[in-house]
């Protein structure tokens, strides 16, 4: 029992899948750190106003996530359409 | 697991042509929609100038995005677009947290309810600034800088389209995929009413939030 060709396209799908996801949250994860991190900074420079920053922080957030989230979609893609 | 790829689907064919349609994604987007009307009667019901708890819920929202409207478009166009704003944003909110009730699922996970959302805002957008510019200056704005740049600019604003559209579905099918595959683990034990709680709830307002907070961007970015 050999390895065909349809094995290792479904190899190369789950693979694919992987490392896209890990490559792709690399950035969401560096981009939402240095949000949060900055946030802190501002609020602790103004407590006063830390609930206007808090919801601008989980905004930015949501919008840094974005490509993490593109690349959650082509893993989905990978796993179940292809 | 195996329902995470099914989905419902009623074939019409007409002459050669067959036409899907998802039956559960209409049925809940249905259900959102009486959910709206019910929570809007309810909340207009017995108005007073000391209101009640819903109608207190309701003049929040709509004083809420009322104002972010104003900041971005200035007073007179938000008094056109801030009601499809408020509605938009309702209509996600309802649809995004009602997957946490049992037995039902986001209209959202489909790629066509975010991807037709999407595209509402892509036309209202261009709408507003053909109405705000005419067609001349319209059209002259794919022309800024230098006019070599016109094939940017077009690809630029299809792939608003595409960005709205699937951070919202890349969100919502995400947390419904990951609640799924750790209620598998767990034997639905413990973990997935908390689950529910982030995906649906906190996550669900956010994404709603960021895709209302974006197609105003959107109409400002046209309008100016």
């Amino acid at each position: 029992m050999g390895i065909e060709g349809a094995d290792l396209i479904v190899a190369a799908t789950y693979i694919g899948a992987g490392i896209a996801m890990g490559l792709g949250a690399i950035g969401p994860g560096v981009g939402q750190g240095m949000v949060g991190a900055k946030a802190c900074e501002a609020i602790g420079k103004n407590p006063s106003e830390a609930a206007l920053l808090t919801r601008t922080m989980l905004v930015g957030q949501a919008v840094a996530e974005s490509t993490g989230i593109y690349s959650l979609v082509i893993a989905m893609l990978l796993i179940f359409v292809v | 697991m195996d329902e995470i790829g099914g989905i419902y689907q009623m074939i019409v064919r007409v002459g050669d042509h067959a036409f899907h349609f998802n039956l559960s994604v209409i049925g809940m987007t249905w259900i959102v929609i009486a959910l709206l009307l019910f929570f809007g009667y309810m909340a207009t019901r017995q108005r007073h100038i000391l209101p009640h708890t819903l109608q207190v819920v309701g003049e929040l929202i709509i004083s809420q995005f009322y104002s972010l409207t104003e900041s971005a478009l200035g007073k007179e166009k938000a008094k056109i677009y801030a009601p499809l704003v408020v509605a938009l944003f309702m209509f996600l909110l309802f649809s995004n947290w009602i997957g946490a009730l049992p037995h039902m699922s986001e209209p959202t996970t489909d790629l066509n309810t975010t991807l037709g959302l999407g595209f509402m805002g892509f036309f209202l957008a261009h709408y507003a600034g053909i109405r705000s510019k005419g067609f001349k200056g319209y059209i002259k704005n794919y022309f800024e800088p230098i006019a070599f740049m016109m094939p940017m600019n077009l690809i630029g604003e299809l792939a608003k389209v595409i960005s709205i559209s699937f951070r919202l579905f890349g969100n919502m099918m995400g947390g419904s995929i990951i609640i799924l595959v750790v209620s598998y683990l767990t034997y639905s034990l413990v973990l997935p009413p908390f689950l529910y709680a982030f995906f649906s709830l906190f996550i669900g307002s956010i994404q709603a939030f960021v895709f209302t907070m974006l197609t105003i961007v959107y109409i400002a970015v046209q309008v100016e």
